[in-house]
């Protein structure tokens, strides 16, 4: 009797242990796998972003024939009208598409002239490191309320302007010679009202000789 | 007999209702409490952050009561326990650990508590009503750019890192370097972390500067740990050779920025956080409910050409 009681209780605890098993083994491979994908990675994000949000969003963005007279005659109205900003700061950003004739060429940017007969550049492209913004929240396409991790948020800033350093920068920095006319697209960020923006410095998304 | 004190009485029962119920009527209704917890008041950066806080707390018409977590989570929880049973309205909350903190929020969140936090984010954007976040990561790539600028594309460098639980430590961490690792000839001799405290900034500062006498310049990642790092050079008389970077914009680095020893720092409003806190906590409390969960406040870069600009935490007027 004192045996099957105790065979009795073996038995139970046996089979609470096989229904709600303490732990579980997992092979070291496949732990590492799931815990890559729950882990954001920051390049997959913005390699997707650009191919399928990004690029399709181009004609979106403000044609600069009518954003740079609007700056020159009443750069507060541009950017009410214009611009958008994220959280409480003073900067903001454009999202500008237009072309532009080559008026010179450096180590870091292509100054291009957008209205007809200007001799002094009103677009500066950025084609030096990049280390802004301006295309995470210059498009309006991302919001930082859906990153739990702002680290994470931050990490696409990165991620998308190295795209741009690989993919967009080399084929300019190739083709952008005094005369050229450029078709372009992209984002700039202006820091505060004292900010210069004659030229306005762009990061471009595109950025085509014709 | 009964006759005479029957209606004498009533008259007293009468004239001691009235009495007390005008003396009622003029007692101001008590005032209802919103608590301001922060994650260390041994920093006076963080002082200014909860003093602020407090300030338009009460301005709005509360009481308000500050609770110093120490930089210690389990004191930060015993805080929200006994908030939430004193019944306080709302917390404005400066977090200890970005995911060791959340437990807390959710707790006050499931009492009817909402939680605002400042500066500090917690990794969760359904426990907080709202969240105002100094946007470290773009303050820091501003600094990390002006860092190569004044430093040069070769040097080597040390840098003191905050608390290592707190998402700041590295938004501003991961900021910094992702300018300065692009230029392959700036080298990074030792990363330690000093808790964002300027007397661990000055120890781990002085057995950093013993160790790697040759380094030109340190990036700190608040201003409490660069007074530290400072303290430190001019004390191994060095004051002039290398180079140091903070953030916070603390008065007593812009001040230095001023006299040209410090190089930089990145200035976050705490005051403006902190207000901005208080006021949301009051519009909650008065009925609304749709607020945006992430608002980053920018943080603007400081050195010696810009530094007239500011000052008391904040932009001069």
């Amino acid at each position: 009797m004192r045996w099957s009681g105790w065979l009795i209780a073996v038995v139970v605890v046996a089979s609470l242990c096989w229904l709600f098993p303490l732990f579980h083994i997992v092979p070291l491979e496949r732990a590492a796998k799931e815990k890559a994908a729950a882990t954001f990675d920051p390049k997959a994000f913005a390699e997707k972003f650009w191919n399928e949000q990004l690029l399709t969003s181009l004609d979106k963005a403000v044609k600069a024939e009518e954003l740079l007279p609007a700056i020159q005659s009443n750069a507060a109205e541009a950017k009410r009208k214009y611009s958008r900003s994220v959280g409480v700061s003073e900067s903001y950003t454009y999202y500008i598409a237009g072309q532009g004739r080559v008026l010179a060429v450096n180590d870091d940017e292509v100054s291009l002239a957008v209205t007809e007969g200007a001799t002094t550049a009103e677009v500066s492209l950025q084609t030096g490191l990049l280390f802004s913004n301006a295309i995470r929240d210059g498009t309006g396409l991302l919001n930082v309320n859906d990153y739990p991790n702002s680290q994470d948020f931050n990490a696409i800033s990165e991620a998308l302007n190295r795209i741009i350093e690989e993919r967009v920068l080399p084929k300019l920095r190739e083709t952008a010679k005094v005369g050229t006319i450029i078709s372009f697209v992209g984002c700039a960020e202006v820091n505060d009202e004292s900010t210069d923006l004659k030229p306005l410095k762009m990061i471009p998304v595109k950025a085509e000789a014709k | 007999m009964q006759k005479i004190f029957r209606p004498l009485i009533a008259l007293a029962l009468t004239l001691f209702i009235q009495t007390t119920s005008s003396f009622a009527a003029d007692t101001p209704a008590a005032k209802q409490k919103i608590a301001v917890v922060i994650s260390t008041l041994n920093n006076p950066w963080f002082v200014v952050l909860g003093e602020s806080a407090k300030a338009r707390a009460v301005e709005l018409g509360y009481d308000a009561t500050i609770f110093d977590s120490q930089n210690d989570t389990a004191k930060e929880a015993s805080h929200f326990e006994n908030l939430i049973a004193a019944g306080y309205k709302a917390v404005l909350f400066n977090p200890t650990d970005a995911n060791g903190s959340v437990a807390n929020v959710q707790k006050a969140k499931a009492a009817g508590v909402p939680v605002f936090c400042i500066d500090r984010e917690i990794n969760s954007t359904n426990a907080a009503t709202a969240q105002m976040l100094s946007d470290n990561y773009s303050g820091c790539v501003a600094l990390g750019q002006h860092f190569v600028k004044v430093v040069g594309k070769e040097a080597k460098y040390a840098e003191l890192l905050g608390l290592v639980g707190d998402n700041n430590t590295w938004n501003r961490s991961k900021g910094f370097h992702s300018v300065v690792d692009r230029y392959p000839g700036l080298k990074m001799v030792s990363q330690q972390s000093a808790d964002f405290d300027r007397a661990k900034g000055l120890e781990v500062f002085e057995s950093i500067l013993q160790k790697n006498p040759d380094i030109a310049a340190v990036f700190c990642g608040n201003d409490a740990m660069a007074m530290g790092a400072y303290q430190a050079l001019v004390a191994a008389g060095k004051a002039d050779k290398v180079k140091v970077f903070g953030f916070d914009g603390a008065d007593d680095v812009v001040k230095l920025i001023a006299e040209k020893k410090i190089a930089a720092t990145g200035m976050q409003f705490p005051k403006v956080m902190a207000q901005k806190a208080a006021e949301f906590a009051h519009e909650y409390i008065k009925g609304k409910r749709d607020f945006q969960q992430k608002i980053p406040v920018k943080v603007e870069l400081v050195t010696p050409e810009n530094v007239s600009k500011y000052g008391d935490y904040g932009k001069k007027n």
